[in-house]
């Protein structure tokens, strides 16, 4: 079946390739051709010549917009979006399941959302505006997200793009020197303290941990976010552990008295720490800030 | 004498199921650490992972597994119908909706066993009434009014689900509830639930003669000299006690209730003295099984425990619904 279906594809790629000569070129002029990008589903979006009213769907989304200058412009926001507080402000159209009524009577010209599976991509599209998905998932997408929305709103995204990347760049750089990495459990989410969630390679906070410069315990695991068994995670002995659920409550001496986790290396030595969420959760623009806030809790002698 | 070899028979069942499930779990244990860890004489994160994730997670899958098949026994003695269990009476969801309430308000850990209580009362409650109508209480009016009371819970727990940031964050968490699993519990939670179930067993051993009168109608009940009212409450009582127990450790386990007295009155007989201690053995050695079941099929992933007993335990209520039917009941 992919074999037809990359046959398909080099056909039509063909057929592409052997039309130019047919096609009128348009010549440059004041208002510049539509841009087409491909956006994180693939999708090609042409983007509007200008845009006036933007929906954001997605934390990162609404820091890369106000991060971006287009602040303004945005006149909705989804209910996890709480950076920065401008964005509080906005108009909210909705959390896990987007209100469709909502986003449609703010009359968005752009729609900047992350990805769904259930159809919402289809629906926004229904609403009449440009939806261009942007959902970055490792370290390396966050540049190229920069890029895409500032490409969409006419604004610098590359400078913002090699801004984060050069901000990464130095702590990989001070990071690689050190020798002693710790190991590292970063906990999402442990309601259940003996399945708690965490996270893996192929998300952002793998990369960031290993950036500045610690071992992820769970660095073999399958999936972005799994779950660690209790049984796994006192046999891997995490040095560090830092609490990405600590805006829930959870507390290091809550940790200390689950069970089974009082004889693990980072509770005996007292190195388990709090890390807002808001900063280590969102692959958006200040993901250089959580890579420092990072290195200063795996290395405070280095890092300070 | 043969309830008694049958009563020691499960015992070593339950004993020879839960050193299974001490044995098996998500690191690989040598058979002989696993005895070291048992005896004290294990390295530090050995011991932790024998002593203080495996042995709670076996000993809870006991205790829920013993206070389901001692409520479903209860309930089917109370209400003479061999399909009355809690979880096709409604009485699990209700107590799960009273637990879930409790997590949402923020309570402590120790509230949620109260909350499940008070949840399973109330459905227990409604239940009896309504299969009370017309004098006498019919198969189908007792499952009609499970199926209303599951829904009217479930759609309490949505509601609160959605409307609280606390476990719309959580929803993996509240999907364990719904589903029924069984987690390694800190010996505080399990101390409460272990003092729970001793309790209400034997309460329901209390009751177990006035029960055996039951067997015939509630009227000649009380013409052979038992106060049906006093005895309907305090059953009901005991019932809600145990069910909330049991779902406040490991939310909606499914069909053990209705499996466990069915498969033990063969062997014990119905006389609820001897009926209700082989309950509690069987439910737990049957929910150790279970939860070894879900720890082990799709490892490394875990399978919520409520998926194995409903996998096995739905066929056998259809066996006994159409055992039932043709009966005439």
């Amino acid at each position: 079946m992919r074999h037809v279906l990359v046959a398909l594809a080099l056909l039509l790629s063909a057929a592409c390739g052997s039309a130019p000569a047919s096609i009128p070129v348009p010549t440059p002029s004041a208002s510049p051709s539509p841009t087409v990008v491909t956006d994180f589903q693939g999708r090609s979006v042409q983007l509007p010549r200008s845009v006036e009213r933007i929906v954001s769907i997605g934390a990162s989304n609404t820091e890369f917009l106000f991060a971006l200058g287009a602040g303004e412009r945005v006149v909705g926001v989804d209910d996890f979006s709480d950076e920065p507080p401008a964005a509080l402000k906005k108009e909210k159209v909705g959390g896990v399941k987007v209100n469709l009524e909502k986003v449609t009577s703010l009359r968005p010209d752009l729609i900047v959302t992350i990805k769904f599976s259930d159809g919402t991509i289809e629906r926004l599209a229904a609403v009449g505006a440009v939806v261009l998905v942007v959902d970055p998932q490792g370290l390396g997408d966050v540049a190229r997200s920069a890029t895409l929305i500032g490409q969409a709103v006419g604004a610098d995204g590359q400078k913002l793009a090699d801004d984060i990347t050069r901000r990464l760049q130095a702590v990989k750089e001070r990071a690689a020197t050190i020798t002693a990495k710790p190991r590292v459990f970063h906990e999402v989410d442990a309601t259940d303290p003996a399945k708690p969630f965490t996270v893996g390679p192929g998300s952002f906070v793998h990369d960031l941990i290993e950036l500045a410069g610690g071992v992820n315990v769970a660095a073999r695991a399958a999936s972005p976010y799994p779950q660690l068994s209790a049984e796994e995670l006192v046999r891997s002995d995490p040095e560090v552990i830092v609490l990405a659920d600590a805006d829930y409550g959870v507390t290091p001496e809550q940790v200390a008295a689950r069970p089974g986790w009082s004889g693990i290396a980072a509770v005996r030595t007292k190195r388990v720490y709090g890390m807002s969420a808001n900063l280590v959760s969102r692959p958006g623009p200040r993901v250089g800030e959580a890579a420092e806030a990072y290195a200063k809790l795996l290395h405070p002698a280095v890092f300070r | 004498m043969r309830p008694a070899v049958a009563l020691a028979g499960l015992v070593v069942a339950l004993v020879a199921s839960a050193m299974l499930g001490v044995l098996a779990g998500a690191v690989a244990v040598d058979p002989r650490d696993v005895l070291a860890a048992l005896i004290g004489r294990a390295d530090a994160p050995t011991a932790a992972i024998i002593l203080e994730l495996r042995l709670p997670r076996v000993i809870a899958a006991a205790l829920v597994g013993g206070a389901l098949g001692v409520a479903g026994a209860l309930l089917q003695g109370l209400l003479r119908n061999p399909l009355a269990d809690p979880y096709v009476t409604g009485t699990s969801a209700g107590a799960a909706l009273g637990s879930v309430a409790a997590v949402a308000a923020g309570g402590p850990a120790l509230l949620t066993p109260l909350a499940a209580f008070v949840g399973a009362l109330g459905s227990v409650a409604v239940i009896w009434r309504l299969a009370r109508i017309g004098g006498r209480t019919t198969v189908l009016t007792v499952l009609l009014a499970g199926i209303v009371i599951s829904s009217f819970a479930g759609a309490g727990v949505t509601l609160l689900i959605v409307a609280s940031d606390r476990l719309s964050l959580r929803l993996r968490a509240v999907l364990d509830v719904l589903v029924g699993g069984v987690t390694s519990r800190g010996s505080a939670e399990l101390v409460v639930a272990a003092a729970i179930v001793a309790i209400a067993t034997v309460l329901a051993l209390a009751l177990a003669r006035r029960l055996d009168a039951y067997a015939f109608g509630e009227e000649t009940a009380a013409t052979l000299g038992v106060d049906t009212e006093d005895t309907t409450r305090s059953v009901l009582v005991v019932t809600a006690l145990l069910t909330g127990a049991a779902v406040a450790l490991a939310g909606l386990v499914s069909f053990v209730g209705l499996v466990i007295p069915h498969a033990l009155r063969p062997l014990v007989g119905a006389r609820h003295v001897v009926l209700v201690p082989a309950c509690l053995l069987g439910g737990a050695t049957a929910l150790v099984l279970a939860d070894l079941g879900a720890r082990i099929a799709l490892a490394p992933a875990e399978l919520p425990v409520g998926v194995i007993t409903g996998l096995v335990g739905a066929p056998f209520f259809l066996l006994v619904l159409a055992r039932s039917a043709r009966s005439g009941a």
